[in-house]
């Protein structure tokens, strides 16, 4: 049991951000969904610079169309642009899914934008006809830059996806619903490979992980356009009330599993994000109560290799150690747990969001935890940066964004989360679920001994 | 965008008169050289939407030199590879590394933008941060003034900076912030510059009006501030014609961005001419030097998409003359140094002298390294997609490599860029302007070049049709400018047409054989 502060970032500036915007959250979701692509009804650079962001850290194209919105809209309202944006792309692209993304001047010009979505389908079935209009979906995603962050942007995004495409439930699909959040093609690749040891299978909301790494094999057949596989298909998401329940892995897609609970009763269970033993213990106790389906003993052998590599690694390199946390809320979360239980010190927790689930949960780990624990929530990294000059740990854990930071600190960075643009391969591997826990104790190992041990050169330094 | 608006916001129907299916072109039988000429107009070969077919053309002829149809909006609903005027302003005024870059507006504009562009810094590292005043709801309804006030107040006493550039995004344009007023007040409380920059994102469909607009923050609020009585900066070359002279030439290299330290390659070459440079605008430049800009003698443009209005309007306030030059390309960058040269000849005589002897030994240098290159290289087409006036100068950069641009477009080209490209290209090439990625994709499916130059939007789709890719854009990390840069990029090059993995990628290497 151990100290808990909570301090506030205290200042009204905000410097080296570690959240954007809703909108990114939004498209990123909609780029998770089968020939699904986001049409964001704003300035060029609303999705040009996403673009470049999925770009580098994923190292995969992603297609984000634009209504292009520019000074007469502002003036005169996007009406045009929308309803000519939605026609031509659906003409183009013949996409299953337009996710229509609003931005802060789209909102704040107060543009119909449902109305406007009507106008461009009635237009578009006079034009191409009945059939082939209604294969795209067109799906409002109302994401105010204003309000919030990228991550309720996703939760918003899918909540809108569930809203809009739901069906009524006809019997039972066996399957479970996985809000897996703003996470690597890796995790989710994960969590579908425990459903599998565990004899389910799952309907991803959204599933970014064959969009977000798909193979190099230029098509013999397909001239245009070139969609990625895989994705969530809008069948899929129209059958998810049909689901035995839906687990959403962070707290910001509780909007869209609430939803299903509420209009068709599908269970819903929030959290935690499956990292280290228990939380992705508790994960697969959830599972167990939404399908009744047991633990594997795959599953429980890969438990087992996990525990194996914490008793190798923990006391000899990592006991005792103090580490700083930033990103993501929902991964910090579950990896502020995860040090504490590889008997480091979650010194410093730090996200860029502000909300109640964030500070709870670290209250918990407070207890869980070896020494004090400093939770900065609604923070950005410079505070943290501050904080860390005056009280040094020995390892940050966090994404690109602090390389510099801990460059000029000397403190080693552990890369985790998004974005992740000067390592390679890090979208691939898993940090969630066993293996990926496994993955995570071996990557902050060896930059531990990088670091701390190099130096002996022991050959007996097993 | 008047007259653009009743053409091209409209949603069109898909036109396409090709009859025949497309042939495509197996990797490894990529045509060489000539025997690709490309003649059909692209409407015949893609299809697009109709008021895009206007923006592709193909030189026909040597006289040919009726570009595409250029600078409007894009149509609503494509992919555009374009950007915001924001995001124009940002990159010009990014590179000043003593500066803080405040985003007024929602965390966005900012979380996306900060430390995006290569510019390098041989000190100060205060503009790779990014701050914002994170704008919420609250401040949509009530205004945002007070809280950018507080922000610039806070952001002095935390970095003592050398100037604050604010930027306006698109909500400040809506909510009707008076920028102006509040860098004025700030300004009188803080005696620290603070320049606001009224980039709101939508204002126009070119983020070249962003240059302008960064240009103009730099020109009402910085430069003739300054009041050193000599260039601080001293370069590290001869100092032999200063010496003679109580002070020796001086110039500022406009439109320069320093991206993978690009201006660390020109400035060595005008300092052994002995020519002072009084500043870089805006690579790895400081506040203080752009703002005692107006005291050289002349100005050099590289980037002339974002800085001849700069230069032009030096021109006038200060009588500083401006040149054209290009540092991308043997050629071309001793034609620069040339002209920088008679510039300054009157006043300097043996000055030419001095240009010629670096241009020889150089380009010696040079040949000789690229040899190897050449070699591999020769025959080999290349597709150019990038903004500005790259498009352009790496034709011929690409010339001297023995390749052939086939294709060559930018996002944002005015009538007077394309008409310089239709000027430089050969016959047969193709020339598009604002090409979204549906049509890039098509491109380059149907002609399959041994390589595309663009940026990292492009670089993913090209491999996924399993052609090499070149970096020219913010993310490149390596020098490509002058002489030296000029080996680099031919490395470079070598390096992503040659990869063995191309080998795998050819179609007919779908399976295991």
């Amino acid at each position: 049991m151990s100290d808990v502060n909570i301090v506030e970032r205290g200042r009204t500036l905000v410097v080296n951000p570690l959240i954007t915007c809703q909108p990114l959250g939004a498209m990123f979701a909609t780029l998770g969904i089968h020939r699904g692509l986001p049409l964001v009804h704003g300035s060029q650079g609303c999705n040009t610079f996403v673009r470049y962001a999925f770009n580098r850290h994923f190292r995969e194209p992603a297609e984000i169309a634009v209504t292009s919105l520019h000074e007469d809209a502002a003036v005169f309202g996007g009406r045009s642009n929308l309803i000519n944006g939605i026609k031509n792309l659906s003409k183009r692209f013949r996409p299953d899914l337009i996710g229509v993304v609003t931005t802060c001047s789209s909102e704040i010009i107060g543009d119909d934008v449902e109305g406007f979505m009507k106008v461009a389908h009635k237009e578009l079935a006079e034009e191409i006809g009945e059939e082939k209009a209604n294969k795209t979906k067109l799906v409002h995603i109302s994401t105010p830059s204003f309000v919030e962050h990228h991550f309720r942007g996703y939760g918003n995004a899918v909540k809108a996806f569930v809203n809009t495409l739901t069906e009524e439930p006809t019997e039972s699909n066996d399957k479970l619903n996985i809000i897996p959040g703003m996470v690597n093609p890796g995790d989710i690749r994960e969590i579908k490979h425990i459903l599998g040891l565990m004899g389910t299978e799952a309907i991803v909301l959204s599933d970014t992980s064959d969009p977000f790494d798909s193979p190099l094999r230029p098509s013999t057949t397909e001239s245009m356009p070139f969609y990625p596989k895989g994705g969530t298909r809008v069948e899929e998401i129209a059958d998810s009330s049909n689901s035995l329940g839906t687990i959403s892995l962070p707290f910001y897609g509780d909007d869209a599993a609430n939803s299903l609970e509420k209009k068709y009763d599908v269970p819903a269970k929030i959290g935690p994000m499956p990292i280290g033993v228990q939380n992705t213990d508790e994960f697969v106790r959830n599972v167990t109560k939404l399908t009744g389906l047991e633990a594997s003993e795959e599953l429980l052998d890969e438990r087992g290799l996990l525990i194996d590599s914490m008793a190798d690694l923990c006391s000899r390199y990592l006991f005792g150690r103090k580490v700083a946390i930033y990103g993501d809320p929902a991964l910090v979360m579950g990896m502020a747990r995860f040090v504490c239980e590889i008997g480091m010190i979650p010194s410093f927790v730090c996200t860029g969001v502000e909300n109640p689930e964030f500070v709870e949960e670290m209250k918990k780990v407070g207890k869980e935890s070896e020494g004090p624990v400093e939770v900065m929530p609604g923070s950005d990294l410079r505070a943290l940066e501050v904080r860390l000059e005056e009280e040094p740990v020995d390892l940050v854990i966090g994404n690109s964004e602090g390389r510099l930071i801990t460059r000029d600190l000397d403190i080693p960075l552990v890369r985790v989360g998004f974005p992740v643009y000067d390592r390679a391969g890090y979208h691939r591997v898993p940090i969630v679920g066993y293996n990926g826990s496994v993955n995570l104790i071996d990557r902050i190992t060896n930059i531990v001994m990088e670091k701390y041990y190099d130096e002996q050169h022991w050959k007996l330094q097993q | 965008m008047k007259n653009s608006s009743k053409k091209f916001n409209g949603s069109e129907s898909l036109k396409s008169t090709a009859k025949e299916p497309l042939k495509e072109l197996k990797s490894s039988e990529s045509p060489q050289n000539d025997d690709l000429i490309i003649t059909e107009v692209p409407d015949s070969i893609i299809k697009t939407l109709e008021s895009r077919i206007d923006h592709m053309c193909v030189k026909k002829d040597e006289g040919d030199e009726r570009g595409p149809s250029c600078n409007m909006a894009s149509v609503p609903g494509a992919v555009t590879q374009r950007s915001c005027v924001y995001g124009g302003a940002r990159v010009v005024l990014m590179p000043i590394t003593d500066a803080i870059h405040l985003v007024h507006g929602p965390i966005g504009c900012a979380s996306c933008t900060w430390d995006i562009r290569g510019s390098r810094s041989s000190g100060e590292e205060l503009y790779k941060k990014g701050f914002s005043t994170n704008l919420q709801e609250k401040d949509i309804v009530f205004g945002g003034e007070k809280k950018l006030f507080d922000t610039i107040i806070e952001l002095n006493g935390i970095y003592n900076p050398a100037a604050i550039f604010v930027y306006s995004t698109c909500v400040v344009g809506l909510i009707g912030d008076d920028l102006k007023s509040v860098a004025r007040e700030a300004e009188e409380i803080t005696k620290c510059r603070i320049i606001p920059v009224q980039s709101e994102g939508f204002r126009s469909f070119n983020k070249s009006l962003g240059h302008q607009l960064a240009c103009d923050a730099m020109l009402d609020h910085l430069i003739g501030t300054g009041e050193l009585e000599k260039p601080e900066k001293l370069g590290l070359g001869q100092k032999s014609l200063a010496s003679t002279q109580e002070k020796g030439p001086t110039l500022n290299i406009v439109g320069e961005f320093n991206v993978a330290g690009d201006l660390w390659a020109i400035q060595p070459l005008i300092e052994k001419m002995g020519i002072t440079v009084q500043s870089a605008i805006t690579g790895d430049s400081c506040v203080e030097e752009i703002a005692n800009a107006h005291r050289a003698d002349l100005n050099i443009v590289q980037c002339q998409k974002s800085s001849n209005y700069l230069a032009r309007q030096m021109e006038e306030k200060y009588g500083i003359p401006h040149l054209k030059v290009n540092f991308f390309g043997i050629e071309d960058t001793g034609k620069s140094l040339l002209s920088i040269a008679d510039f300054f000849q009157d006043q300097y005589p043996e000055i030419r002298e001095i240009a010629e002897k670096i241009i020889e030994t150089e380009i010696k240098k040079v040949r000789s390294e690229i040899s190897h290159y050449k070699t591999r290289l020769t025959g080999k087409r290349v597709a150019v997609y990038v903004g500005g006036n790259k498009a352009w100068s790496l034709i011929s950069a690409f010339e001297e490599l023995g390749m052939k641009v086939i294709m060559t477009g930018t996002q944002n080209g005015l009538p007077e860029d394309y008409h310089r490209i239709m000027e430089t290209v050969s016959e047969g090439t193709l020339v598009v302007d604002d090409a979204n990625s549906m049509e890039l994709a098509k491109l380059l499916k149907k002609y399959h070049p041994d390589l595309i130059v663009s940026g990292a939007k492009e670089k993913y789709m090209a491999h996924k049709l399993g052609i090499p890719f070149c970096d020219f854009n913010h993310d490149r990390i390596s020098s490509f400018a002058s002489f030296n840069g000029f080996i680099n990029f031919a490395k470079e090059v070598d390096r992503a047409v040659s990869s063995p993995v191309w080998k795998l990628t050819s179609k007919y290497y779908q399976g295991i054989v």
